[in-house]
């Protein structure tokens, strides 16, 4: 049995989780903790990609990052291509994940005293400092399960994915894709056997993550 | 040397205050919500004030004029947040050692130890806050804010989270801090006695404003106004007329007695006669005359009155008596004239419980006028 789609979709959400804690972290923390023009602009930005049909993302992304986007265009020339290749599915996962992660940071961050933060800017230290050692320290539970949620959106992704990446197989077909393939050409042992391997996982890291957050000081 | 001059407009709510003071502890003493705590996040860079100026020794921390705005970590100011803002994360060792990032390791932890050693903390340098009591909370706070060494320390409500018995130790506790590192302190608090206890110079807060800073006896003895004396619970603050007015003394009538009072030495009030007068008389200083004594000299007792125990409390140590004077018309206060305290002793010897009808004599010295 061909395992491929496993691995591949493994290696995209990680990927993808690793862009998505590197992007949604800083924007949850400028939502959760300062004032700016357009705040309400990326709030309501950031919701979207929960509530547009998959397929209308993945066709916008892909008028964006295709060949003749304007993104796809700037990529190409450094060489990088991302319409129908894994790092398509990458950043289909990330646009389809980033949601989860950042509404969950947001909330952990908003929960931390200010008078935690404005003690430690007391105490000298800049702002760089005060996150890194009062803001994410008393937030991580909350990053944490924000970043595993969004870790099984990308693992379970499909529309987007679809459309931005296509259905490759050996090169791009990621585990849900696959097994849509086999239940269409009616291989339904293949099916049963991804459909449960993709179910246990994703039920094995929520469980673990449950633990985790319930941990306090 | 510490100057502040600040505006801040908030809805609702306007601070505007100005004061300075030479005191190596500074009380800032008001109501709730009259702007204290807002003056201190100013001091300390949190709140940006709207004008004004902010000046600690030679440094200028803040000057809307020139452009000058240093930010919390420049300052050099140690903050005690009301409920001590400890960080939950980390030990009590981290925790003091947190304001000494920019010192190398090993210096770091021998200044973090030191400070531990001082505040007889040692013993709990690897808890962590949550398993900590409110006063050993209080001290950790201090050590943190302390181990920099700032050039001011601020404390807000520094008693707020603890229960009343602990809150006199660790009010003469902290005093001793205070002395024995002398750091210059501000101390924002609500409770007179605290701040008499604790500061040198008082500055009275009133929404948003000041309305007197002195030193703390001036304050005590002599409040600027009215406001000023019941801002800090000063019983029997009264309202009468003016009969005569010199530089040192004051003739006024209330309630059908003459009184007569020492005008204050250092702001010499020369109300005209008939003016409205306010005035104050502590409790502690009305003498009840005993009736089984002759006085040998009748000037001994001044300000003679007559009048009846309608009411008396029971404050553990000392009583609290309800006067009512035999006097036509409605009482002073409500339903009695003054409020006199004896200590307990005195209530038993005297058998008050008993008796109830007495004269009473107050000292013109213990009569304190209160300028309009």
């Amino acid at each position: 049995m061909d395992l491929f789609p496993l691995w591949l979709s493994l290696q995209v959400s990680f990927v993808a989780t690793v862009f998505t804690l590197a992007v949604g972290v800083p924007v949850a923390w400028a939502l959760g903790r300062r004032t700016f023009a357009g705040r309400d602009l990326l709030a309501a930005l950031v919701v979207t990609p929960l509530v547009l049909p998959p397929t209308v993302l993945g066709y916008y992304l892909l008028v964006l990052v295709g060949r003749r986007g304007p993104v796809g265009r700037v990529l190409d020339s450094v060489g990088i291509e991302l319409a129908f290749t894994w790092k398509g599915a990458v950043l289909a996962a990330c646009v389809g994940s980033i949601p989860l992660l950042i509404r969950a940071a947001q909330a952990g961050f908003e929960t931390v005293d200010r008078r935690l933060e404005a003690a430690a800017r007391t105490l000298g230290r800049s702002e760089w400092s005060v996150f890194w050692s009062v803001t994410l320290p008393l937030a991580w539970r909350s990053v944490l399960a924000g970043a595993v949620l969004a870790f099984c959106r990308a693992f379970g992704d499909f529309g987007i994915t679809l459309m931005v990446a296509g259905s490759i197989p050996g090169r791009t077909q990621t585990l849900p894709l696959a097994i849509y393939d086999h239940v269409q050409a009616n291989r339904m042992p293949e099916a049963n056997m991804l459909a449960l391997v993709a179910a246990g996982l994703v039920i094995a890291l929520l469980l673990g993550i449950g633990r985790l957050v319930r941990l306090r000081y | 040397m510490l100057s502040v001059i600040l505006t801040k407009q908030l809805p609702g709510f306007t601070l505007d205050v100005r004061w300075d003071s030479r005191d190596a502890v500074t009380g800032l003493f008001g109501p709730s919500g009259s702007g204290k705590t807002l003056t201190l996040d100013c001091l300390a860079g949190l709140v940006r004030p709207d004008t004004g100026r902010i000046v600690l020794g030679e440094r200028v921390l803040f000057d809307a004029a020139a452009g000058v705005d240093l930010a919390p970590r420049h300052r050099r100011l140690g903050y005690v947040f009301q409920g001590y803002a400890l960080f939950p994360h980390l030990t009590v060792a981290d925790n003091v050692a947190f304001g000494l990032g920019a010192r190398p390791r090993a210096q770091r932890r021998r200044r973090a130890a030191e400070v531990l050693e001082r505040l007889g903390l040692s013993a709990l340098a690897r808890r962590r806050p949550g398993e900590l009591s409110g006063g050993e909370r209080q001290r950790v706070a201090l050590g943190r804010a302390l181990a920099p060494e700032p050039a001011l320390l601020l404390l807000d409500e520094p008693f707020s989270a603890l229960d009343l018995p602990l809150r006199r130790t660790l009010r003469d506790d902290l005093a001793r801090v205070l002395r024995e590192w002398g750091t210059a302190a501000v101390i924002v608090t609500h409770d007179f006695t605290e701040a008499y206890r604790l500061a040198d110079r008082i500055v009275v807060y009133d929404g948003g404003r000041v309305v007197q800073s002195a030193p703390r006896a001036e304050l005590l003895w002599q409040p600027a106004s009215e406001a000023v004396a019941r801002i800090m619970g000063i019983p029997n603050v009264l309202h009468g007329t003016v009969v005569k007015a010199t530089p040192d003394r004051i003739q006024l009538r209330w309630r059908g007695q003459t009184l007569e009072a020492v005008n204050s030495p250092v702001r010499s009030y020369l109300p005209p006669p008939g003016a409205p007068l306010a005035f104050f008389i502590r409790p502690e200083y009305v003498r009840l005359i005993r009736k089984d004594r002759v006085v040998a000299d009748p000037r001994h007792h001044m300000n003679l009155m007559l009048g009846e125990v309608v009411a008396d409390e029971d404050f553990g140590t000392t009583w609290t008596l309800r006067i009512r004077l035999d006097e036509p018309g409605p009482p002073a206060q409500g339903a009695f004239d003054l409020e006199v305290e004896v200590p307990h002793l005195v209530y038993e010897i005297l058998e008050i419980e008993r008796d109830r009808r007495w004269e009473f004599s107050i000292h013109r010295g213990s009569i304190h006028v209160l300028p309009a």
